[in-house]
């Protein structure tokens, strides 16, 4: 293939080549996650004692905590970010590009993994695919971090006799739990399905740029380390909100919270441009928006809420770690600056974030819906309009959560005006599950069984937000462990769910495997049962007035407590059989054939596993999605009709 | 494909219709006799039925420590109940599909891939305007029902009150309250700064609170008095209210503070005026309000 470098026509004219040197891929040959961690390692550890032997060991703040710590954690964790991204390759393609030396196509097909078998999973592939599947793999890695975290915090709780964990290292795996869960959550969906699938959806070769689509992924492995390591400076002790100036007070950890937004928003970032720029540029011909999937509506609209959501997020923590190493004051009191502040920016965040993980877990639902109910989606137009909805209001409703700061009490009407108001879009959402299950015959697998438990779990936290949303009653209900189980009933009962049921849907397709879907359902409903078990119970303690965050409590809180612990273990036995069943099916399960549903869905019609470029020929879209099921024998008909056909069929039917 | 459930399905084999079209009424009964429709009909009643109890039970756990102390608990409570009852007939009607799908649409088992025999239903306009306008209207409910509660309970705090039960005035107590690293601290300014770290109130006295806090931000929160306000280091946030029972009741932080977070709760007594002036008296406070 040396032509490639003389030039090639296009369009008639010679275009230049850029040149090829030595094997393809150059550099990226030797790079992979052991040189990343071994290159990370070593730039923490230099950086690490260099600061150390800098910084004389008494230096101290303002507040005379001592410098050194903090200065050296922070070097360690810059020089481990750094030179985790440099050692896996996250840098050649930039100087390259800086040095005039562009890549070649086989260069571009090394980097996309072509012909390098299972290592391609361990180096900076820009294969969608491949990304996509390290998504789900750091994706389990953190649930199953937060998941840990939830049973020794539910253990605390659950044993009402005695102190089992020492307080702050019960806070801590509070704050632990909280951001892990919540980066799983936003990966849940956006991270495996969108990149695996979403490209295949609408019939594009790859991502818009791949090698970001690689960066992004990398950036959040980078992360979660960084999360990791708080647990050994100190702990998250201040909640997944780190509100100023509690956190100010917190040991170093701070900084490892600090850089794991940091990194992570940079990442969210780049994710987001790239699969906002891929779905609206890079559907198949013919995919006109109404012929477009609902999903890939959904990570447009999720990914366009992270892009001005996360900035926030990560202003918030540059300021505060600026606060706590250079002594600014944009959040400290003491010296002029706002609680409300920190509150403010985290809280813009905040919310958006929630329906950055609602709204892919729904799309994925109205995904599998027509599929299994052979049927179409039901007013496709309501489902857009609802995505829409939620994406406009998703930005006016983060003072919410901060009625009962004080920080405007007349701020309090607007907001709960906007927020009484998403209830409209999202009951657009509901509309489309309902209309969708309106007389469908159900194939009853586990994909769409999970999607009643999603509903109904999705009820209860709606329900149960409409009281938050009010002013009046959140001022009972505020930072209380109804709170916790309401966003529970959301995050988890809703979304991760919904991300299981994509999982189960997606499986074949993304694994070549078929799911051992007995063992998953048993661990599925397992989960089901014992997350009504413990939020439940949890909604009872919260009633009663019982705060959140708390590690003793009156014993009038007891029995609900005892009892969310047992529901919690039996989520805890649930889903480590549903991944039991996941790692087992992916490892040694049946090849699974390629379109084992009967989707008419784009992504489906590829070959399993999925060839590099995914279609050999790329498709062309000439009707609308979901063209499932029979002309309706109701329609035309009845509404002007004698009753008596239908009256006789009541009769033959119970 | 023996094993699928056809019921209802089938297109009624009836001759071409008339063009008139029936009364609203008519078109209603047409609809309910659909198999289907009669039964999600009713198992939303029972369902709706099954589900009401919720408005008061949710109230039983609230109150497990008392009655509410105050107008603003009672309003708060009337809050959840009316809530609770708004959102009766839409869970009801959402879970009897859901359970109606499950019983009388199962269909296909198994791993082969089922016909299509679902109905194409992309739209029905009824059903969506109907559900718009439903949802719509229990969302503008909601917000009327909100404003005019929080206006209330902003008034019961520090609002369209009598002159003399307005700060300051004669019939009206202020309470500084300061939360630290883990404890409450109360001030009576009107009863020469007399300082107590269990919240004495009176009875039927507009009671006003200042709530500031020394170092990290807490969350003043009396419990069964329905009273909230987070304590901000640096700034001062006010609220009040009008203890309507005698009794003890409970003030817990409810904004992580750090390691005693948990531990951070003390007592409120409310008594009869009479007493807490001589209480008050008694701890140093010459003066009466």
């Amino acid at each position: 293939m040396s032509a490639m470098s003389t030039g090639a026509p296009v369009f008639g004219t010679d275009v230049p080549q850029p040149v090829q040197y030595g094997p393809p891929g150059g550099m990226m040959r030797r790079l992979n996650l052991v040189t990343a961690v071994v290159l990370g390692v070593g730039c923490a550890a230099i950086a690490g004692f260099v600061i150390d032997a800098v910084v004389p060991s008494t230096a101290s703040t303002a507040t005379f905590a001592p410098v050194a710590p903090d200065l050296i954690y922070l070097g360690m964790l810059a020089g481990w970010v750094i030179g985790f991204m440099a050692g896996i390759g996250a840098f050649v393609g930039p100087i390259r590009w800086f040095m005039g030396r562009d890549l070649t196509h086989l260069d571009a097909e090394y980097m996309a993994g072509k012909d390098l078998g299972w290592r391609r999973y361990f180096k900076f592939t820009t294969d969608h695919k491949v990304v996509g599947l390290q998504y789900l793999v750091v994706t389990m890695f953190l649930l199953g971090l937060g998941g840990l975290l939830a049973m020794l915090i539910r253990t605390e709780l659950g044993v009402t006799w005695a102190e089992v964990f020492s307080p702050s290292f019960y806070n801590s795996m509070i704050g632990t739990h909280g951001i892990a869960m919540i980066l799983a959550m936003i990966l849940a969906v956006m991270g495996p399905i969108a990149n695996f699938i979403m490209p295949m959806m609408i019939g594009a070769r790859d991502m818009a740029f791949p090698r970001l689509n690689a960066l992004s992924l990398w950036l959040v492995v980078v992360a979660a380390v960084c999360l990791v390591s708080t647990l050994f400076t100190g702990g998250i002790q201040d909640g997944w909100s780190v509100y100023q100036p509690l956190a100010s007070q917190g040991p170093p950890a701070m900084l490892g919270y600090q850089m794991t937004i940091i990194v992570f928003a940079i990442s969210t970032g780049v994710a987001s441009i790239n699969l906002i720029v891929t779905a609206v540029t890079m559907r198949a011909k013919g995919m006109t928006w109404t012929r477009t999937p609902i999903l890939v509506y959904g990570v447009i609209a999720a990914a366009l809420m992270g892009l001005y959501a996360f900035p926030f997020f990560q202003y918030a923590q540059i300021m505060a770690l600026t606060d706590r190493i250079w002594d600014t004051s944009f959040f400290n009191p003491l010296q002029g600056g706002s609680v409300w502040l920190y509150e403010n920016l985290f809280w813009l965040l905040g919310h958006p974030e929630v329906y950055v993980i609602l709204i892919p877990g729904t799309a994925v639902l109205f995904e599998i819906m027509p599929v299994f109910l052979r049927k179409p989606l039901f007013s496709f137009n309501f489902a857009v309009a609802g995505i829409i909805g939620v994406v406009a209001l998703s930005g006016l409703v983060w003072a919410h959560h901060m009625y009962m700061t004080g920080w405007a009490p007349s701020t309090n009407y607007p907001f709960m005006l906007s927020t009484e108001l998403i209830s409209i879009p999202v009951g657009f959402l509901v509309l489309v599950v309902i209309g969708t299950m309106w007389r469908g015959l159900v194939w009853t697998r586990l994909p769409v069984l999970a999607v009643y438990a999603v509903i109904f779990n999705k009820m209860i936290g709606g329900v149960t937000g409409i009281y938050l949303s009010d002013v009046p009653a959140d001022q009972y209900f505020h930072g209380s462990v109804f709170v916790v189980a309401h966003f529970h009933y959301m995050l988890m009962g809703a979304a991760l769910f919904a991300a299981m049921a994509g999982l189960a849907f997606y499986f074949p397709k993304m694994t070549g495997r078929v799911l051992d879907e007995r063992t998953a359902s048993i661990g599925f409903w397992t989960a089901f049962v014992g997350f009504q078990v413990t939020f439940m119970a949890m909604f009872v303690a919260g009633l009663q007035g019982m705060p959140r965050r708390v590690l003793q409590f009156d014993s009038l809180f007891n029995a609900p407590n005892q009892i969310a612990t047992v529901g919690a273990y039996i989520i805890g036995i649930g889903m480590l059989i549903f991944a039991g069943a996941v790692v087992y099916s992916w490892s040694s399960g049946d090849r699974a054939p390629a379109n084992p549903f009967g989707s008419k869905s784009l992504e489906w019609q590829t070959p399993t596993p999925v060839p590099l470029e995914n279609f050999a020929v790329l498709p062309v879209i000439s009707e609308r999605p979901y063209t499932y099921g029979v002309p309706d024998p109701y329609e035309n008909v009845s509404l002007n009709s004698e009753r008596k056909p239908d009256a006789q069929r009541v009769g033959g039917s119970p | 494909m023996t094993d699928v459930n056809t019921k209802g399905l089938e297109p009624p084999d009836e001759p071409e219709a008339p063009t008139n079209r029936p009364p609203s009424m008519e078109r209603i009964r047409t609809w309910l006799s659909r198999p289907y429709a009669r039964g999600i009909v009713i198992l939303s009643l029972i369902i709706g039925v099954l589900l009401l109890p919720m408005a008061w039970i949710v109230l039983i756990p609230m109150n497990v420590t008392g009655a509410p102390a105050s107008e603003i608990m009672v309003n708060i409570e009337q809050t959840v109940f009316v809530f609770t009852l708004v959102s009766v007939p839409i869970v009801s009607f959402v879970y009897a599909v859901l359970v109606y799908s499950l019983i009388k649409w199962r269909g296909h088992k198994g791993d082969s891939i089922p016909e299509d025999k679902s109905p194409a239903i992309r739209t029905n306009t009824i059903g969506v305007v109907l559900w718009t306008a439903v949802s719509a209207g229990l969302a503008f409910f909601l917000v009327v029902w909100g404003l005019i509660e929080l206006a209330q309970i902003t008034s019961n705090s520090y609002g369209t009150v009598t002159a003399d039960q307005q700060p300051g005035g004669e019939q009206s107590i202020i309470v500084n309250v300061t939360g630290q690293q883990w404890v409450w601290t109360f001030e009576y300014p009107q009863h020469d700064g007399v300082t107590t770290d269990v919240l004495y109130l009176p009875k039927d006295r507009a009671v006003y609170f200042n709530v500031t806090s020394k170092d990290v931000i807490h969350n003043f929160w009396l419990v069964e008095l329905g009273v909230k306000i987070d304590a901000n280091p640096g700034a001062i946030t006010q609220t009040g209210v009008t203890p309507t029972k005698v009794g003890s009741f409970n003030l817990r932080c409810a904004e992580l503070c750090g390691m005693h977070h948990a531990y951070m709760e003390t007592e409120v007594e409310v008594m009869e005026i009479e007493s807490f002036t001589s209480l008050m008296r008694e701890m140093g406070g010459g003066k009466t309000a």
